[in-house]
């Protein structure tokens, strides 16, 4: 993989997006009385650069998007849930778009209750408490919807002909 | 582009929301299971981790201080809820009063952790053992 200028715009800008999504985000409720806990709207970002990109760039996008969000948020408590969340979203999203008979919501939704786990795994690591894992069952639940949602606005995406073009 | 995406949905993506769903539901009922076991309930207290201790629902009034912040939580028969706290975020004072077992309120910025548990069981910490 070539790190051309014009991978490099790209994922500039899909950072950018992914850190304004993670702020949009930001308004609205958590869906478990969880600190930290994010519903996952970047993994829209995550789900378009895996397979516009690739895995390693989408992995350079998280990375950027997570520790500038933390560094703005000035928030390094929820540092780890995002990190663990976004990660675990991408693993589980990389594998699942290995299968060609999987559409970009398919993958999304399984990414979507991936990025919940992490969050819920970060939770109990920061806490050295089992008790998020009683959250589990709600939020995974939860990303049924988000999954669908993420998964319906990537497919606006790669249908975007402009967009289509500046990937090629 | 590295490969193709499908827009539309198909079959197999029915198969992930299923499992997802079903990890859910068997999840859930794990959890609701661990609470109908017992009839008393009570509120763990833990900060770092560590349990500190167990309030049986009555009326009762408790501050922990942990992290450079002061945490005050209020145990009423109704279930318990920390009605004060001097963190920054206030996500614990805003989660509200707690009834049923394996709910949790959470200050992250003080690291103490309020369950509700059975009486008798240990609840979901004895899962993580
Ligand atoms: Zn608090």
């Amino acid at each position: 993989m070539k790190w051309t200028t014009k991978r490099l715009t790209l994922c500039a800008m899909l950072a950018a997006l992914a850190l304004a999504l993670s702020w949009v985000e930001r308004a609205f409720p958590p869906p478990v009385p969880l600190p930290g806990c994010k519903l996952g709207l970047a993994n829209i970002v995550t789900l378009f650069a895996l397979y516009a990109l690739g895995a390693p760039s989408a992995l350079a996008i998280l990375l950027v998007r997570v520790l500038l969000g933390a560094m703005f948020a000035g928030n390094a408590s929820a540092l780890l849930y995002s990190l663990l969340g976004a990660l675990a979203a991408l693993a589980v999203m990389a594998l699942l778009a290995r299968s060609r008979r999987l559409s970009v919501y398919g993958v999304s939704v399984g990414g979507a209750a991936a990025h919940n786990t992490g969050q819920v795994c970060a939770a109990m690591l920061t806490l050295g408490n089992a008790a998020p894992l009683a959250y589990l069952p709600v939020l995974l639940a939860v990303s049924l919807f988000t999954g669908a949602l993420t998964g319906f606005v990537a497919a606006l995406l790669f249908r975007s002909a402009y967009l289509q073009r500046a990937i090629r | 582009m590295k490969h193709e995406p499908k827009l539309k949905p198909t079959g197999w993506d029915a198969l992930v929301a299923a499992a997802v769903l079903l990890l859910a539901l068997a999840l859930g009922a794990r959890f609701s299971l661990s609470g109908a076991q017992s009839g008393a309930r009570c509120a763990v207290v833990s900060v770092e981790g560590v349990e500190v201790e167990r309030l049986p629902f009555a009326d009762a009034e408790r501050e922990y201080q942990n992290n450079g912040y002061t945490v005050h939580v209020r145990v009423t028969p109704d279930g318990v809820r920390v009605d004060r706290a001097d963190c920054p975020t206030q996500d614990c004072v805003r989660t509200g009063t707690v009834s049923r077992p394996g709910q949790s309120i959470v200050c992250l910025p003080a690291r103490i952790v309020v369950t509700v548990a059975g009486a008798a069981d240990e609840g979901v910490d004895a899962v993580a053992g």
